[in-house]
């Protein structure tokens, strides 16, 4: 009963931040929406049983990047935040027009199309698995992964973000004055 | 029943809810205690005595910016040595210390060799020095 | 997996009856037992931070050689109540010109940031309410809300002097972030599992079976630690974003009333919740010292030595405030970037290599012999 109670919450959260990133004008709003959603997703994350992607989430998405998003809106600056482009109906444009939402139902349809076809094809010979009580922990879990199967894949992160922080650094020097 | 590994989500949640309750119930208990005598002038925001003149939300200097992306940087770094550091007793103890302890301070090493470029460029400086900003006047 | 506070009080006999009272439903007699011991834990952490309040006032007074409050209630000791009473009843002013939403919104996920945090505090090995399998990682990752919470509220007040303060302790929050994360990294090594459970478990009560003299990396790591956590509750000597004397009040100038009053008790829980973590990492959490018996008197004992070193280590935070000058936002973070970083990251090298070559003994282990 908690474990609905906790997935109803966390996905209401999650899909009434994402629409509400949408349909507001203002765009600190926005970010604090998109916030909101994240969480969300935590939350899905942890009724899954997944407690370090949860905790991950939290920390880099909500700790950083939605922290980052807000200075990035500050240093744009400009006098107030409000957008007040709007498309056809009279809603924010990001709210998107007619092609937006055509182009969005054919592949919504095509998607549900092939996830049909493929869970067909699955359920057939899926095994009922009983959630055991002896829940070891996805840390130790992950750790072993990263040092036996994926140590050249733990590497290269670390030289991808190596990567990422020499070309933010180039990006967000000041240009010379010629 | 809740599955035993779900136990431990509940007083997270109860915990949030109290901070939410505690937040509204105050909020209610000074709606309802205290004075509400609004006027202009207590209403325009405060600048030690002289009227404000035009909006705080300017522009921002772009070394906050610089801040947050370092930070972002070494904070997927850390998030993923956490997992490694929490086996590192473990393989220790198989016999395979030596092993893990190469993989992690490779990995560290990368982002040493980071921290230092951003130093040495001057990312690092709240304030850019003089010597620095002169030294690119002279290229 | 996950031990809570539940799955301990099943060991004892008083929890069948109390089953047998709920009709065998395990999930409703948990909530309750869990909502009951949140009140506790709630109401007993407002009191320290109202207790906080008159604590710092008595000893910044002791400290500058004066009485401090002594009118309300003998010693003074009222003087929070009072303090409670003027921030309910003073008026609630909003600027006209501010974001009203995320006004609101600032105090509150200060707040949750920092209520999420109790849920893992290690009290006494059985009184733990969530004993995650990653409880630092957990208690790190949520009190990065705290942050947002001080940038939408310096944000939302639209007034130059919150904005400043804002996005200064922001960046400030989110800086020292890094070399606590690096600090806790050296104590998880050492611990073998990010659990409060695991961490305080592989300590002692003596110190010498304590982690900050496990190794001489692992006494850096704790002064790292203090000085990056002092930092990020924005105390003095680092309380740039709401500094008396360079910005009015930093991110909550605009605030009056209750809602100050929420900023406040969230700064306040926060230091004793960051001294608890210090405490539980370095100094050996609750353990008792020599005795191992496992009755449920130990548990109050266990209580009663945790929040002794918690509040010794608030006291000293106390003491550093008003002994210290304030930093420069400058040098604030050439502090955290420049000194701190490279000093945490050197300690978590210096622990793995320890680890391996020592074979994870401490120091009085390898001295004494280990037994």
């Amino acid at each position: 009963m908690f474990l609905q109670f906790l997935f109803i919450s966390s996905a209401v959260l999650t899909v009434s931040c994402a629409l509400g990133v949408l349909m507001v004008k203002n765009i600190m709003h926005s970010c604090v929406f998109l916030l909101g959603s994240l969480m969300g997703i935590a939350g899905l994350y942890a009724t899954l049983g997944a407690d370090f992607v949860a905790i991950t989430q939290i920390m880099v998405y909500v700790g950083g990047v939605v922290i980052l998003m807000l200075f990035a809106v500050m240093l744009t600056g400009g006098n107030d935040f409000v957008s007040r482009a709007q498309n056809l109906l009279g809603l924010p444009a990001s709210m998107g027009n007619k092609w937006t939402y055509a182009i969005g139902l054919l592949v919504g349809v095509v998607f549900l199309l092939t996830n049909i076809q493929l869970i067909r094809g699955l359920t057939k010979a899926l095994p009922v698995k009983t959630i055991t009580n002896e829940f070891p922990s996805t840390v130790t879990q992950i750790g072993h992964l990263l040092v036996k199967d994926h140590v050249l894949a733990f590497e290269m992160s670390s030289v991808l973000l190596l990567g990422a922080l020499v070309g933010a650094a180039i990006i967000a020097r000041p240009r010379k004055q010629n | 029943m809740i599955p035993a590994q779900f136990d431990a989500l509940m007083p997270i949640v109860i915990f949030m809810g109290l901070a939410i309750l505690l937040f509204f119930g105050g909020h209610y208990l000074s709606v309802v205690l205290a004075p509400k005598k609004p006027s202009h002038l207590k209403s325009t925001p405060y600048e030690c005595g002289e009227l404000p003149v035009g909006s705080a939300w300017s522009m921002f200097n772009v070394r906050f910016y610089v801040v947050g992306l370092i930070f972002i940087i070494f904070d997927v770094e850390s998030v993923l040595m956490f997992p490694v550091a929490s086996i590192f007793r473990e393989l220790n103890d198989m016999g395979q210390g030596g092993y893990a302890l190469i993989i992690f301070l490779s990995f560290i090493s990368v982002l040493i060799e980071g921290i230092a470029y951003c130093w040495k460029k001057g990312d690092l400086d709240w304030v850019k020095s003089f010597q620095h900003s002169h030294k690119k006047e002279n290229k | 997996m996950n031990q809570t506070v539940v799955s301990y009080l099943s060991q004892y006999e008083f929890y069948d009856f109390l089953l047998a009272l709920f009709r065998s439903n395990q999930g409703v007699l948990a909530f309750t037992l869990y909502l009951l011991l949140a009140l506790i834990i709630v109401g007993m952490c407002a009191t320290i931070g109202g207790l906080g309040t008159y604590a710092e006032r008595k000893i910044s007074a002791d400290l500058q050689a004066r009485i401090g409050p002594n009118r309300v209630g003998p010693y003074g000791l009222l003087q929070m109540l009072a303090d409670g009473v003027k921030m309910m009843t003073k008026e609630d002013i909003m600027p006209f010109t501010a974001d009203k939403k995320l006004f609101y919104l600032a105090p509150l996920l200060c707040l949750t940031g920092v209520f999420a945090t109790l849920a893992v505090l290690p009290f006494s090995s059985g009184f733990i309410m969530a004993d995650l399998n990653v409880g630092i990682f957990y208690l790190v990752a949520i009190s990065s809300l705290v942050g947002l919470g001080v940038f939408l509220g310096g944000y939302a007040s639209n007034s130059k002097w919150s904005m400043l303060g804002g996005m200064r302790g922001a960046s400030q929050i989110i800086s020292y972030e890094i070399p606590v994360t690096i600090s806790i990294l050296a104590i998880v090594l050492l611990a073998g599992g990010m659990g409060f459970g695991t961490i305080v478990g592989r300590q002692g009560g003596l110190p010498h079976e304590w982690f900050m003299f496990h190794n001489p990396f692992a006494f850096i790591a704790f002064f790292v630690y203090s000085v990056g956590a002092l930092a990020e509750t924005n105390r003095a000597p680092f309380d740039l974003p709401e500094a008396e004397s360079e910005l009015v009040s930093g991110y909550h100038t605009e605030y009056t009333g209750m809602r100050f009053g929420f900023f406040a008790l969230a700064e306040y829980i926060e230091v004793f919740v960051v001294c608890g973590v210090a405490a539980s990492l370095f100094l050996g959490g609750y353990n008792v010292p020599g005795i191992k018996l496992d009755i449920l008197p130990m548990q109050a004992a266990q209580f009663v030595i945790f929040m002794t070193k918690t509040l010794v280590l608030y006291y000293v935070v106390i003491w550093i405030r008003w002994t210290l000058p304030r930093l420069r936002v400058d040098q604030l973070m050439s502090v955290c970037w420049k000194y701190l970083t490279p000093i945490a990251i050197f300690n978590l090298m210096g622990c793995a290599i320890w680890m391996v070559v020592f074979n994870g003994k401490s120091i009085a282990e390898l001295v004494l012999g280990s037994h």
